[in-house]
This record gives structure tokens, C-alpha cells and sequence, in this order.
């Protein structure tokens, strides 16, 4: 019976978690109300200067105040919302909603979130157990332990008010490293293969980049489009790039050296053997970080296209630094195979001695 | 030169160094994933539905990677059934989450960059977001099916339940690594932005941006769980077909 039916459990989890959300407005100091009904009071075609057609709808809402004081309370106010919704969205009966007090009344402030992130964290960790068993507790510590590490950074970095920024993330991505070696590799020569092959090739790589991009003065690259900055925006480019090929870099070490360990052949064989494993799982990787860098740009490309700009505009605007970074990630993961397949090669004689 | 065409160059370089035409492949493979990505923003600007041209585009993508990274094509050929499957599955996750979600579009902190852009494009930028859900769990989801499939033609039919279990669990546990840094390394920016603001836990946890970058992460993560046992699954069932494995 639990054999069959144990997959539906992380459906259950998500489930479970959602509502559980759905009931935790008391935690909440912020007003929070839930939509009781909902009438549409106007709708009428819009068309921007561009030829763009979208429709606006006004709902009126009548909802209910389900934390502070006026708990229980009947609210009123309108919501417009768009067909492409870019900052509004439509309410249905049920909805969760933060609202705000006015002079007025209250108006919706933002949509409440909790419930999904919540239930869909319990489903990605429910399957994780099922399909991984013991092995996911050391998995869920090496991340808890770079999570806990990028908040101290975050922390220290805000005290300083960025001034050791770049020293800070270097060192929190050499720090990433040993730790995820320790606990996934152990504390051994392999690790110790593989933490500094992850480190050379990631530097090695962000260093050629660096190359590229002075040697050609960062030429169609547009790093004041880097998100989120308020200052030293190419600093933090840097940054991302480092942080972001880390793990791809240290997923290819860790199988070469995984691989190349357990042969008992010399040196030259040994290299021979993880050139040809790091070979085979190059190309994937480099998809990988590709596809989450370049997807992430979609919404934005597609805003900037329907706002009358040109393709070519739009590839290097948009989705350029997206570009940049994969392929710059590029160069550290093709650089670890011979890296890594050396480095295995010479820890690996001195090995079978000792 | 422009500087991304420099860097092409640069890694078409050091991959026929490092993996001669096997390196060849790689960097066809990248190309044609990077055409490919382009041409989907473009019908999605020009009014296709975004879901059905990233479902149309995913096909391309998987293939491109799976069949060009490698030569065994028994390998290729599960990886590719599997990864199907899974994109599937992971379709349903991200069309129920997306919609529950409401993180769709833009939050309040992107409006300074949005000052003089039409908002109103006639586009919804719901299904916008679950194209972009789908096709980034997909360099995930193409990298662990061939891992698997290449692990168990390995391990050979005699290979026990728990050897199994060991490989799916170093699969899955350094896959969860280079996503874990993949995504976190787009979010610098956004980390230190939040931490600036001292926006209180409870706030990041209902913002719009941050929800949305952590549903990717958990899509991603998902996406690569569930390539893991149904790429065994697979691999397993051919077997039994009676086709060469």
C-alpha cells in the first residue's frame, strides 16, 4: 500500500502546507483580508501608442479582515487589473490579500504569498526524502550551512556598507567551497583534490573573462542593466558570475575525482581517464547554468520587444549579461576537466604509498 | 569585436582543446540553444501562446543537449524519453504554482526601471512566467537524465537496489549543488538589496521578487528529483523490452 501510493505524499505535503498558510493571517501584523465577493463594475479596452491591445477590468471587492483588531470586519475597495497583468492581477473569492489603511477605508496593498512557497518547499523536500532516503540530511545540511554563511556575509557586508564587498564574496565563495567539499566529499585527499580544482578552475576562468571583457572594453555589454544594484554594479557582476558557476565547477571536480579515485592505475592513466569523464559531462553542465541565465531574462525581452524595440536592441540589452555569464560559467567548467584530471593525477601515486 | 562574440570564440577555443569534437559538439549544442532561446522571445513578443512555443522550444533544447553531450545513443536515446516525461510532470508543477502564486509580471521594487515602458502589451505575462519555469529547470532536468542513464548502462542489469540508491543520491545531491549556487549567484544583487532595505522576514516572504526567484529555485530542484527515478524507470523498462541497453 505505502509502496504504491507514496509518491501522492508530496501532492499531500503542498496541500497540507497551503492551507495550514491559508489560517496564519494571526501571525501577520500587517492587515490582512480574504475575498468574499467580487463584481466586475467596468470594462474597456486599452491600446497603448505602440498598437498594443490589452483590457482593463475594475473590480469592486468586498472582503473580510481576518487579523488586528477589526478582525472580522467587512472592507470594500477596487482592484483594475489587466489582461497581461504586469503589475496587478485579478481577485476571486478566496483570495488572500494584504491591504493597507487610507483616509477612505483600505486599498490592496499586495497579493499574500506565504501558502505556495510554503506548500511547494514541502513538496520539493517531500520527494526529496523519498527519492534520496538518508543521503538527503547530509545534502540539507551542506546547504543550510551556505545559507547560513551567505547571511552572515550579507550581514558583515551591510555593516561595512560595502566597502570589503569583492574580498567578502571571494572569500565566501572559497568558504562555499569548503564547506560543500567537506560534507559531500569527506575529509580527505579526494576532498582536498576537489575543493581546489574547484577554486582554480572558478578563478581561472572568471580571470580569462576579466580578460575578454577589458581586452574588448566591455564592448555591447551593459552592465549598469544588472538588477537589483544600487551601487558598483560591475562589482557585483563578478559576484554572480563567481557564485553562480561555483557549484556547476564543483559538481564536475567531485565526479572526476569521484571517478578517477576508485581506478588503480598511475598518473598518466588516471589523467587520461578524467579528461575523458570530464568530457562527457562538460557539455550538460554548461546547458544547465545556460538555460536557468537565459530564461530568466524572458519576461523582460518580451516587454522590451512589444515596447518597439529591435531584436538585436533587446539580445544585447537584455538578454546580453545573461549571455556573458553563462559563457564566462562556460569557461570555468571546461577549464576544471584538465585542472581536476591533473590534479587527480598527481595526488594519486602518493596515495597507493602511504 | 563585441565582447560576447569574443567570449564565444574564447570557449569555442578551449573546448576543441580540452574535448576535441567532442568539445565541437558542446559548442553546437550551446549555439543552437542560444537560437533557439531567442526565436521563442520573438514568437512570444509576436503574440504565439508563450506556453505552447517554450513546450515546441523545450523539445529542441533537450534534444540538442542530450544527443549532442553523448555518443552512446542507447544513453541518448532513455535520457531523451525520460526527460520528456519529466517535463511533463514538471509543466503540471509550474502551471499550478504560477497561477497560485499571482508572481507573475513585475514587483514594486522594478518600477524605477520600468519608467517609460508600456505595460499594457496584450501579452500575459502569467504564462510568460511559466515558459520561463519550464525552460529553466530544462539544462537541469537533460544534465541528470544523462547522468543516470550513463550511470546505469554502467552499473550494468546486475547492479543492486542499493548501488541504484547510491547513484541517485550523488546525482541528486551534487545536482542540488549547482543549482543551489546557479540560482543564488543570479540573486547577489537581490540579497544585498533586501538586506539593505531591512526588509523584515515576513515581507521577503510574500514579495513578489523574491517569491518568484524561490519558485524557480524549488521548480528546478523538483525537476531534478523527478528526472532521477523516472530515467531509472526508463532505462529499466527497455531492458526488460528486450532492446540492447
Amino acid at each position: 500500500m505505502w509502496r504504491k501510493w507514496r509518491y501522492l505524499l508530496p501532492v499531500l505535503v503542498f496541500a497540507l502546507g497551503f492551507g495550514l498558510a491559508r489560517l496564519d493571517a494571526g501571525l501577520y501584523r500587517q492587515p490582512i483580508a480574504q475575498v468574499t465577493a467580487v463584481r466586475v463594475s467596468h470594462t474597456a479596452p486599452q491600446k497603448d501608442n505602440l498598437g498594443n491591445n490589452d483590457r482593463l477590468t475594475t473590480q469592486k471587492v468586498s472582503a473580510r479582515l481576518l487579523n488586528t483588531a477589526r478582525r472580522g470586519e467587512l472592507i470594500h475597495f477596487t482592484n483594475v487589473y489587466s489582461y497581461s497583468g504586469a503589475m496587478d492581477s485579478r481577485l476571486s473569492q478566496g483570495s488572500q490579500v494584504f491591504v493597507s489603511r487610507t483616509s477612505g477605508g483600505y486599498q490592496l496593498h499586495d497579493r499574500k504569498r506565504d501558502g505556495v512557497i510554503i506548500g511547494l518547499f514541502g513538496f520539493a523536500v517531500a520527494l526529496l526524502i523519498l527519492v534520496m532516503r538518508r543521503r538527503f540530511v547530509l545534502s540539507a545540511v551542506s546547504i543550510l550551512a551556505n545559507v547560513g554563511l551567505l547571511l552572515v556575509a550579507l550581514h558583515v557586508e551591510i555593516q561595512n556598507h560595502q566597502t570589503l564587498a569583492w574580498w567578502l564574496f571571494t572569500g565566501l565563495a572559497v568558504l562555499f567551497t569548503a564547506v560543500t567539499t567537506v560534507l559531500v566529499v569527506g575529509f580527505n585527499r579526494q576532498a582536498a583534490v576537489a575543493g581546489l580544482a574547484t577554486i582554480g578552475a572558478t578563478a581561472a576562468g572568471v580571470a580569462l573573462g576579466y580578460l575578454i571583457f577589458t581586452l574588448t572594453g566591455y564592448k555591447n555589454l551593459h552592465l549598469e542593466s544588472v538588477k537589483y544594484v544600487t551601487q558598483a554594479p560591475q562589482l557585483l557582476f563578478y559576484v554572480q558570475i563567481i557564485i553562480g558557476a561555483l557549484g556547476a565547477v564543483f559538481d564536475e571536480c567531485t565526479d572526476i575525482t569521484a571517478a578517477v579515485s576508485e581506478l588503480a592505475a598511475g598518473g598518466a592513466a588516471r589523467f587520461r581517464a578524467g579528461m575523458a569523464i570530464g568530457r562527457n559531462i562538460m557539455g550538460p553542465l554548461i546547458a544547465v547554468l545556460f538555460m536557468i541565465f537565459i530564461a530568466d531574462t524572458f519576461t523582460e525581452s518580451v516587454l522590451w520587444l512589444r515596447n518597439g524595440n529591435s531584436i538585436s536592441q533587446t539580445v544585447i540589452w537584455v538578454m546580453g549579461l545573461g549571455f556573458a555569464q553563462s559563457l564566462v560559467s562556460a569557461f570555468g567548467i571546461v577549464l576544471a576537466v584538465p585542472l581536476t584530471a591533473a590534479l587527480a593525477a598527481w595526488a594519486a601515486p602518493k596515495e597507493v604509498v602511504a | 569585436m563585441s565582447t560576447i562574440t569574443a567570449l564565444g570564440l574564447a570557449l569555442l577555443g578551449l573546448l576543441l582543446l580540452v574535448g576535441g569534437k567532442q568539445g565541437l559538439a558542446n559548442f553546437l549544442a550551446l549555439v543552437i540553444n542560444a537560437v533557439v532561446m531567442i526565436l521563442a522571445v520573438v514568437l512570444m513578443a509576436g503574440g504565439f501562446n508563450p506556453i505552447a512555443v517554450a513546450v515546441v522550444a523545450g523539445l529542441f533544447v533537450l534534444a540538442a543537449v542530450i544527443f549532442l553531450s553523448t555518443k552512446d545513443a542507447s544513453v541518448a536515446g532513455a535520457a531523451f524519453v525520460a526527460s520528456l516525461a519529466v517535463m511533463g510532470l514538471v509543466l503540471a508543477v509550474v502551471v499550478t504554482a504560477v497561477i497560485l502564486s499571482h508572481t507573475a509580471g513585475f514587483g514594486q521594487e522594478d518600477s524605477e526601471e520600468l519608467e517609460g515602458f508600456s505595460l499594457y502589451i496584450g501579452i500575459s505575462f502569467q504564462s510568460l512566467l511559466i515558459a520561463t519555469g519550464l525552460l529553466s529547470t530544462l539544462g537541469a532536468i537533460a544534465e541528470a537524465a544523462v547522468a543516470v542513464a550513463a550511470g546505469m548502462t554502467e552499473l550494468g542489469a546486475a547492479a543492486t537496489l542499493a548501488a541504484r540508491r547510491r547513484m541517485a543520491g550523488a546525482i541528486i545531491g551534487t545536482g542540488l549543488n549547482t543549482l543551489f549556487f546557479g540560482f543564488f549567484g543570479g540573486f547577489a544583487g537581490l540579497f544585498v538589496w533586501f538586506a539593505q532595505l531591512h526588509y523584515p522576514f515576513w515581507e521577503i516572504l510574500n514579495n513578489q521578487i523574491f517569491a518568484g526567484e524561490l519558485i524557480q529555485v524549488l521548480f528546478a530542484v523538483i525537476a531534478v528529483t523527478l528526472t532521477v527515478p523516472i530515467t531509472m524507470w526508463v532505462v529499466l523498462t527497455r531492458a526488460k523490452g528486450g532492446r540492447p541497453s
